[in-house]
């Protein structure tokens, strides 16, 4: 579904891509990882056209992408999830929902996935007049996620959800986007919590020094010794945290 | 009593203009983070573009209002396409764009400026629009034009009002105006509502000349004290706030008027100032400012 072939890019003349890489199948999820600086972000700025690739190309759905203005990428059904700080805290929770359904015309339809977004997000449904700066992190992240959904994307590009937000919420978090995926979404995981995301993927990219360092099956991945060694801090993830995300 | 009842109406009435005015350079500023120094020849044209319409098509006020508004708009939509986008791509505000686009916005007005001479030459043009009879309220009598620009000041606003917060475009403005980078990941297109945006800064400046025309000459050099008094009229409120451009326009317009009756004609222009340093004085932020920018 979304082809990445030689990818590279930069900002004015510092490069930081170096030539990336990738597949993501239709239906598939597929984690996107790496430190700080590794070139995660500029990577997901080329393919939602933020910036413009100036080697290689994107292909979404069979079509060129590169170099195409974002809005028009989103209406295309590929849609970027940003970091919950980038909602909008000026504009009411259900402000920012309905602008995540600014393509969309159809009323009825978008009323449809707001429910949706209500169901999946309850706490979203309980806040839905207040401002966004009113919101906890988590609940940011949730909104943010929410507000992707709106458009009815056909994939979704998620910037690392569990950053800066406590353990029980990354939790919660995950097992949402864990959800999505079942339901039939494609995802591109961007993480820098390697192990959570490993555990729910079924491919992972480990990017570094803006080239794909290591890439393999995601549970390949979590027992690799370089992986281990490199991004996860010693001992694998714990069964008890690998159950409560297929809960 | 009569009389400060006139001055407050006299006051009122040019508060309004001076309203629309600072709501559109705080429009702008708010979605662009440019402060556009060329808006007070965009209420220039505005007006003259009335006289025109007046003159060519003899519509009605209210009809001439709109028309005057949309072309004007449109005018405005042009200039910022072909000359600002460039600066304003690179960044607005405190960035070094931001400075050119300062410098770019006082060479714009200086060619407005000199564009009106070569069309509608140095002469003052009347604005020949009969409003009927004053109305009379038992003591006090309104001259019916006051009661246009209050009236027309007021549905400009609603309607501005109800556009960013019930319609779907007008949230689309309002998130381009907060972050223009998510908006555009949001699917909008970023540089349609740059202009819309910019569109309808226009429009309302253009909407106070036609608004003053009639009470007043109109004439190439109208734009320069309108600035600076929708200026001070913006950062009263606090700059980039809506409500505070509309509230800094009342009272610097009531002011001057005040000022004007009671003390002395002759430093008309002063009182305004005095009002603003006396705010900035209290409140730097102006009345209605934040301190801190919410910005994502």
């Amino acid at each position: 579904m979304l082809s990445i072939q030689g990818v590279e890019a930069g900002y004015g003349s510092v490069q930081i891509l170096n030539g990336v890489s990738l597949q993501v199948a239709k239906g598939q999820m597929v984690a996107l990882l790496g430190g700080n600086g590794t070139g995660k972000s500029t990577l997901l700025k080329a393919i939602s056209g933020l910036i413009k690739p100036w080697k290689g190309s994107i292909a979404f759905d069979g079509e060129r992408i590169d170099g195409l203005r974002p809005d028009l990428i989103v209406r295309r059904g590929l849609v970027q999830v940003t970091q919950g700080k980038e909602a909008y805290p000026a504009l009411t929770v259900e402000e920012n929902l309905r602008l995540g359904a600014f393509v969309r015309r159809d009323r009825a339809g978008v009323r449809r996935s707001l429910e949706k977004v209500y169901e999946y997000f309850p706490v979203l449904a309980q806040k839905r007049s207040q401002f966004s700066a009113t919101l906890s992190g988590g609940q940011l992240q949730m909104l943010c996620i929410g507000r992707g959904m709106m458009s009815e994307p056909k994939m979704m590009l998620l910037d690392e959800p569990s950053a800066a937000l406590a353990p029980q919420v990354v939790l919660e978090i995950f097992r949402i986007i864990g959800r999505i995926c079942r339901e039939g979404m494609t995802l591109l995981l961007v993480e820098q919590n390697v192990r959570m995301a490993l555990l729910l993927a079924e491919y992972g990219y480990v990017i570094r020094d803006g080239v794909v360092h290591i890439e393999g099956p995601a549970d390949k991945l979590i027992d690799d010794e370089n992986v281990r060694l490199s991004y996860l801090g010693g001992t694998v993830a714990g069964r008890d945290v690998a159950a409560a995300l297929r809960r | 009593m009569q009389y400060f009842v006139d001055l407050l109406i006299v006051g009122l009435s040019i508060g309004m203009v001076y309203a629309l005015v600072a709501l559109g350079i705080s429009f702008i500023y708010s979605g662009l983070d440019i402060v556009h120094f060329a808006h007070g020849e965009i209420y220039m044209l505005g007006a003259f573009m009335g006289v025109v319409l007046l003159k060519y098509t003899g519509m009605s006020y209210p009809l001439l209002l709109v028309t005057a508004m949309i072309l004007t708009g449109l005018i405005g939509v042009a200039i910022e396409r072909l000359f600002y986008r460039r600066l304003t791509r690179a960044g607005g505000g405190y960035t070094f764009a931001g400075m050119g686009m300062i410098i770019c916005g006082f060479g714009m007005s200086i060619v407005l400026q000199n564009v009106a001479y070569l069309i509608w030459g140095a002469k003052p043009l009347p604005f020949p629009v009969s409003f009927g009879m004053p109305l009379e309220f038992g003591e006090v009598v309104l001259p019916a034009s006051y009661l246009w620009i209050v009236g027309a000041a007021l549905v400009l606003m609603a309607a501005l009002h109800l556009f960013l917060k019930r319609t779907r475009l007008g949230l689309a403005v309002r998130a381009v105006a907060h972050n223009k980078e998510i908006a555009y990941l949001m699917g909008i297109n970023v540089p349609l509502m740059i202009s819309v945006l910019f569109g309808i800064g226009c429009a309302l400046a253009a909407a106070a000349g036609v608004l003053v025309g009639p009470i007043n000459y109109v004439q190439v050099l109208m734009g320069i004290g309108i600035l600076i008094k929708a200026f001070a009229a913006a950062v009263v409120g606090g700059f980039g706030s809506l409500p505070g451009a509309v509230l800094g326009g009342l009272l610097v317009g009531i002011t001057e008027s005040l000022g004007a009756g009671y003390l002395s004609g002759n430093y008309k222009d002063i009182y305004a100032f005095v009002l603003l340093i006396a705010v900035l004085m209290v409140k730097p932020s102006g009345i209605l400012g934040v301190s801190v920018k919410v910005k994502a």
